[in-house]
């Protein structure tokens, strides 16, 4: 019964952008993935992080604060974060919780490549 | 009706649910409530908010109430009426709630400070929730009722 890991998290580059894509369930099993991708950007001297969130039915207090980490390493590198692909749920949380005064909501990947640009 | 003997509310239905402490079976929980709160007829952001509150409480009770001893089980009863839909989740008190999270807001800001950039779980089933209470289990530990109003 699969009840713990469900986060397939994966790194690429578009325009400039590194992408983090992150499949799944954003819990307290998370953090070690989400944070070995983040040094793996970093240390390919990325400016412009994207987390692309896709099938995320579950992302929870726990998850939330491996991302607030992530903030606290983006702003000690001066890097600009921004998320994409939440449900209207999560971003709404995200809002609550204050993350996107650090990182931009967009709907979708491809509007925020776009105000990466800018 | 006989009056010595009370009848359950007709239009009141229990559903009781054990679960090891051990993290991921929140999502039993929150799966379990999603479906009824669906039946019930709740919109789905209501749902969405519903999950996300279950499964903070019961990953509290889990992590805190039981420190994760799967042997013992983490109690999530769920109190279907005709307008709301009422949820408690008592865990065996290991730990006792902090009493700070029931009150005060977290600050992202001073997250971002600690090493700890926790503690937001409470606080979100603060403001998920139509009705929050913290109160004592028959077990002796920790018991968040909430309630979710059907509008």
């Amino acid at each position: 019964m699969m009840l713990e890991d469900e986060l397939t998290v994966s790194t690429r580059e578009r325009d400039g952008v590194a992408i983090i894509d992150l499949v799944g369930d954003v819990t307290t099993f998370a953090e070690e993935k989400i944070n070995s991708a983040y040094r793996e950007v970093t240390r390919r001297n990325a400016r412009h992080i994207l987390l692309n969130f896709r099938q995320n039915d579950y992302i929870n207090s726990a998850g939330i604060a491996i991302l607030i980490g992530i903030v606290t390493e983006v702003n000690r590198h001066q890097q600009k974060l921004a998320v994409s692909g939440l449900s209207p749920h999560f971003q709404k949380i995200f809002r609550m919780v204050g993350l996107a005064q650090y990182a931009e909501i967009y709907s979708d990947e491809e509007k925020a490549l776009e105000s990466f640009r800018q | 009706m006989n009056q010595h003997s009370p009848q359950p509310d007709a239009h009141e239905r229990v559903i009781e649910l054990r679960l090891p402490s051990k993290l991921g079976y929140e999502r039993v929980a929150m799966d379990m409530a999603s479906s009824v709160a669906r039946r019930m007829g709740f919109a789905p952001e209501r749902i969405d908010s519903l999950k996300t509150a279950i499964s903070e409480a019961v990953t509290n009770a889990i992590e805190h109430g039981n420190e994760y001893d799967a042997a013992v089980k983490v109690v999530v009863l769920l109190t279907a009426r005709d307008d709301e839909l009422i949820v408690s989740v008592a865990d065996q008190g290991r730990k006792p709630l902090d009493q700070k999270c029931m009150v005060t807001t977290p600050s992202i800001e001073e997250a971002l400070q600690r090493d700890d950039k926790g503690g937001w779980g409470i606080w979100l089933i603060r403001e998920l929730m139509d009705e929050v209470e913290f109160t004592t289990a028959p077990s002796g530990g920790n018991q968040i009722r909430m309630v979710i109003h059907l509008e």
